[in-house]
């Protein structure tokens, strides 16, 4: 055996714990809710004491199910507009500005981190107050001071106000993988293009941007994905209320499994939900070119 | 001649043993006022049979509650003892095979005889087997602001029938500007809507049961219906207040905050409002609640005797893999002393008569008369398949909430929602 | 005039700070406010009872011990694991490699709630075949207590492999995409020193890959430190109690919110996630610049 094949073999078995608990605590487990969504498993009733096998019936009944549907245009709408617009435009610009010599940076920095630190459930609690209906929430007293109505705003604009926190948690995430991006362009070509009389904007546009936009494409596949299982956050603020309005996948997904108690259709969500981002998986990979 | 002392040390010895390997049974209870009742009666119960008890305390929302139960139950790992919010969950979890029955025990237990016949019927499934230890009820109906209608000059007699109901709230908002009435609907308040208000219009309705005679659910009956209706037009002419009920803990607005403050007038809800929302264990209590607030019977549809509605509050269960001990604890948990514990606590009322008797019970003065008047309740039949009832119920009141529906399209969402649920053939 | 841009940076800096630090706010002021409520307001009644009831009325110190017992050995194992796994990926020339990293990564897709039956299943079979080894070894007097550190179920060893497992996906494709920019020059170089892999490891990696061990050992802690859907499921026992589940409690234990006493756990449940953003943020940059093909 070669030093070179003996090494490749230690890697794998380096590599073994790693695989071996997440083919145990996460793949597995993944199966097995393939296998229920083929079954009318329950939680109660007949569907938990003996899952039958009832082939694409789950499926069946998904296709039909508008709440399925909807809430999967919700959770497209999530993503969009918290991971690949809000976070990612305020963190590009967080991080563009935090570039430049300014004095205050390291408390700026700080500051704009701090959300990601939050835990789940204190930030959907954080929300609560800030969002709270009435002339008193905090929201509510900003727009006033603008001169506008004070609004309830977790009924009158949920899928917003749920975009609204996500983006304030995610701002830093984006703002750390775009510094890094932007630290990685050479400073020579920046200055070049100031010697040759370029604008800040045409600098941005014609430099700066093409040379991070492999960053953005992985910081976009990422955000995507860790986006579309969110549950948590949401689940403390609104429990995906009102009337479905931020039912993200992973609460509608809770709701099936454990308040309608339809494990095996639950599954079936999850399922579509993976085909689903498996699609867009690709396209980030292929036509957006993301290496790994 | 040393025989009789060894024997005695052996003895001795042995019974220690015993003593320590005493079984030990585990309850699952959550939120704070119930646990504290629980841990109060415990040690009477660990004296009296011998176990070493386990209080585990679950989180205090009811869905969290029954997520992790469920999922315990599912692995078959759950507590020995457990409750289940009301009487309608229990068939479907005794059809999972999660629970023993407990018919012969309760026969044989001394409380058995004292049992109000309701509890019985509401904890016997349609099989005649018993599969929870009636312990605490639900007496329900109406409840208002006295003091608030009297200063308005709005009549506090008992309303005759549903359209006097209604007009009678009609005649609230108009004079005192304020919300007048509330049901519990919408899918964030979980078991409430079926439990707290749809089965008491139910009850008063042409077809107050909804198990048809061959044992499938009957939800496209013009009973069903007609409370949809009723619930659309209240939510329609605004009488309602709607906006909080879309939100998590839909309770906490309506019933703790707008009900004291007299910006709510009448609200569906048990004898624990007296106690736990209103009462002496409120954080924002109504002084003299008792006579502030008073009760209206749920009239009928066309009239007749108004009712109150009688269901099994948090019935205790008992695990189908636990030892026949266990079944002795649930027992022993609907004492005359643990029924009190309870009752003190959270306002509900012992399913026990001689629970009158007791001293401490009547000290609890707005109980006292529930208790003697339960025998007159109404109550709904639950059998299997009522977990996906009430979530239908959940889903299609949510959508009169939303004014997206009237009460003929809220049924259909009912009826379709068990259909898919259950399969076709489990409705009628 | 260059002044001008600088003014609209520090303007555009500061409002996304507003939006950033506001609700902090609210949760630092209500904490110490005997009176607290839903709103915003400076307090009338200034306390620290809200903090001193935790400890005293409530076992925050048991919660807070918990958590930091689980949520750092869970981030520990991530980081070795992660760090060896991700060495293992960078390094290879396996076919299976591409098809690894892209599974992994998707499968968080799946939100977590879908995962949560299967996976009690999984453990609590696991969890029996630990209780009758340990039942064989132990004498019975110690089982509860070993069950609470080495059990599946409701144990410190079952809480701390989930929360592994949900952090390595993420690990691993940090580490994985930070080795690939530390040249291999230096591990050939020590392969034909005939060093064996731990020494390698020891000697010349973990230098190296400090960096990336802090930033991909930071996001496991965070996201760890604020699970709550695991720790709501998997433990009962009240010794083992972690915080999100005291705070889950709090709310709505009694009929009315404890404002006071919520912000107050908050702040405190904050606090470690901050002080590790503290420590770790200088090695980010480092760890993602080079990471990051340009």
């Amino acid at each position: 055996m070669t030093y070179q094949s003996r090494a490749q073999w230690q890697l794998r078995l380096i590599l073994l714990p790693s695989a071996a608990l997440l083919l145990a605590l996460v793949i597995w487990p993944a199966l097995y809710a393939v296998w229920l969504s083929f079954t009318n498993a329950a939680l109660v009733g007949p569907g938990a004491a003996n899952p039958r096998f009832v082939g694409l019936r789950n499926y069946a009944r998904l296709v039909g199910d508008g709440d399925f549907w909807n809430s999967l245009m919700v959770t497209g709408l999530f993503v969009l507009g918290s991971a690949i617009i809000g976070q990612f435009v305020l963190g590009l610009v967080s991080a563009v500005l935090l570039n430049r010599p300014l004095r205050f940076r390291a408390v700026f920095n700080a500051i704009i981190l701090l959300p990601n630190a939050v835990p789940e459930v204190v930030a959907g609690f954080l929300w609560i107050s800030m969002l709270a209906g009435g002339e008193r929430g905090v929201l509510s007293r900003i727009v006033m001071g603008l001169g506008l109505q004070p609004q309830d705003w977790l009924n009158t604009f949920p899928l917003t106000m749920i975009i609204v926190v996500n983006t304030w948690r995610g701002i830093a995430t984006a703002m750390i993988l775009l510094t890094a991006g932007l630290s990685s362009v050479p400073k020579e070509v920046h200055e070049a293009a100031v010697m040759d009389g370029a604008k800040p904007g045409q600098i941005f546009r014609m430099i700066t941007l093409p040379l991070i936009l492999p960053t953005i494409f992985l910081y976009m596949l990422i955000s995507t994905v860790s986006t579309i299982s969110i549950f948590g956050f949401v689940y403390a603020l609104t429990r995906g209320g009102p009337g479905g309005a931020t039912e993200i996948l992973g609460i509608y997904l809770y709701n099936q499994s454990f308040t309608a108690y339809q494990l095996g259709y639950g599954a079936a969500v999850a399922v579509v939900s993976l085909v689903f981002s498996l699609i867009v998986g690709v396209i980030y990979v292929r036509a957006l070119k993301v290496e790994v | 001649m040393f025989k009789k002392p060894l024997l005695a040390a052996v003895s001795l010895i042995a019974l220690t043993a015993l003593a320590a390997q005493a079984e030990t049974i585990r309850i699952a209870e959550h939120r704070q006022a119930r646990i504290d009742a629980l841990k109060a009666v415990a040690p009477a119960i660990e004296a009296k049979l011998g176990v070493t008890i386990e209080v585990i305390e679950y989180p205090a929302p009811e869905k969290d509650y029954m997520s992790k139960l469920l999922t315990e139950l599912g692995a078959g790992n759950a507590p020995d003892v457990f409750t289940v919010p009301g009487d309608s969950d229990v068939p479907d979890l005794a059809t999972a095979g999660y629970v023993a029955p407990v018919t012969e025990a309760f026969a044989a237990w001394e409380g058995a005889a004292h049992t109000f016949d309701v509890a019985k019927s509401l904890a016997t499934g349609a099989d005649g087997v018993m599969y929870a230890v009636p312990t605490m009820l639900s007496v329900q109906q109406i409840y208002f602001r006295r003091d608030v209608l009297e200063k308005a000059g709005i009549s506090t007699d008992q309303p005759k029938d549903w359209a006097d109901l209604m007009a009678r709230a009609k005649e609230i908002k108009d004079k005192t500007g304020q919300y007048a009435l509330l049901f519990p609907m919408g899918a964030s308040w979980g078991g409430g809507a079926f439990g707290e208000g749809f089965q008491y219009m139910l009850a008063g309705t042409d077809t107050p049961q909804l198990v048809a005679a061959g044992g499938k659910l009957d939800l496209s009956s013009t009973g069903v219906k007609d409370v949809l209706t009723f619930y659309a037009d209240l939510v329609n002419a605004d009488l309602m207040p709607v906006d909080p009920l879309l939100g998590p803990e839909p309770w906490v607005i309506p019933k703790y905050e707008m009900f004291p403050a007299g910006q709510l007038v009448a609200t569906t809800c048990g004898t624990w409002c007296y106690i736990y929302d209103w009462g002496p264990e409120s954080k924002n209590p109504i002084p003299d609640v008792t006579k502030a607030v008073g009760t209206w019977e749920v009239p009928g549809k066309a009239g007749g005797n108004g009712h109150v509605m009688v269901s099994l509050n948090s019935p205790w269960l008992v695990n189908a893999n636990a030892s026949p001990l266990a079944t002795q604890v649930a027992l022993e948990l609907g004492s005359v002393a643990a029924d009190v514990a309870y009752a003190s606590r959270l306002g509900n009322i012992p399913a026990r008569r001689d629970a009158g008797d007791d001293a401490e019970f009547q000290k609890l003065t707005a109980l006292v008369p529930v208790l003697k008047a339960v025998e007159n309740g109404t109550y709904l039949q639950a059998s299997a398949g009522f977990s996906a009832v009430s979530e239908g119920v959940a889903r299609a009141t949510e959508a009169i909430l939303r004014k997206e529906t009237d009460g003929a399209g809220a049924q259909k969402i009912l009826v379709d929602y068990v259909t898919d649920v259950l399969g076709p053939d489990a409705v009628q | 005039m260059a002044k001008r841009p600088q003014l609209m940076a520090y303007a555009t800096l500061s409002l996304i700070s507003a939006y950033c630090a506001l609700p902090f706010f609210w949760a630092a002021l209500a904490s110490f406010d005997g009176n607290a409520s839903l709103f915003l307001k400076w307090p009338e009644d200034w306390t620290t009872a809200n903090y001193t009831r935790i400890f005293t009325v409530e076992n925050g110190l048991t919660w807070f011990m918990n958590s930091l017992i689980v949520v750092g050995a869970a981030t520990v194992l991530t980081m070795v694991l992660g760090g060896l796994g991700g060495y293992a990926l960078s390094r290879s020339n396996a076919w299976w490699k591409r098809p690894f990293l892209y599974t992994i990564l998707l499968i968080r897709v799946v939100p977590p709630p879908a995962l949560i039956v299967p996976l009690y299943k999984v453990l609590l079979t696991a969890n029996r075949a630990v209780q009758e080894v340990l039942r064989a070894v132990l004498p019975p007097d110690m089982l509860r207590p070993a069950m609470r550190v080495f059990g599946l179920v409701d144990g410190y060893l079952g809480m701390i492999l989930i929360l592994t497992a949900l952090q390595l996906p993420l690990a691993l494709w940090i580490l994985k995409t930070f080795f690939d920019t530390v040249s291999r020059d230096y591990d050939e170089a020590a392969l034909l020193d005939g060093a064996s892999l731990m020494q390698r490891i020891r000697l010349v990696l973990l230098p190296l890959a400090l960096p990336g061990l802090a930033a991909a050992g930071l996001f496991a802690f965070i996201s760890a430190w604020g699970d709550f859907l695991m720790p709501l499921i998997f433990i009962s026992s009240p010794e083992l109690q972690m915080l999100p589940l005291g705070l889950f409690r709090a709310f709505l234990r009694v009929n009315t919110v404890d404002w006071g006493f919520l912000t107050a756990l908050a702040v405190l449940y904050m606090v470690p996630s901050v002080v590790a953003f503290g420590f770790a943020r200088g090695f980010l940059v480092r760890t993602f610049g080079g990471g990051v093909k340009g």
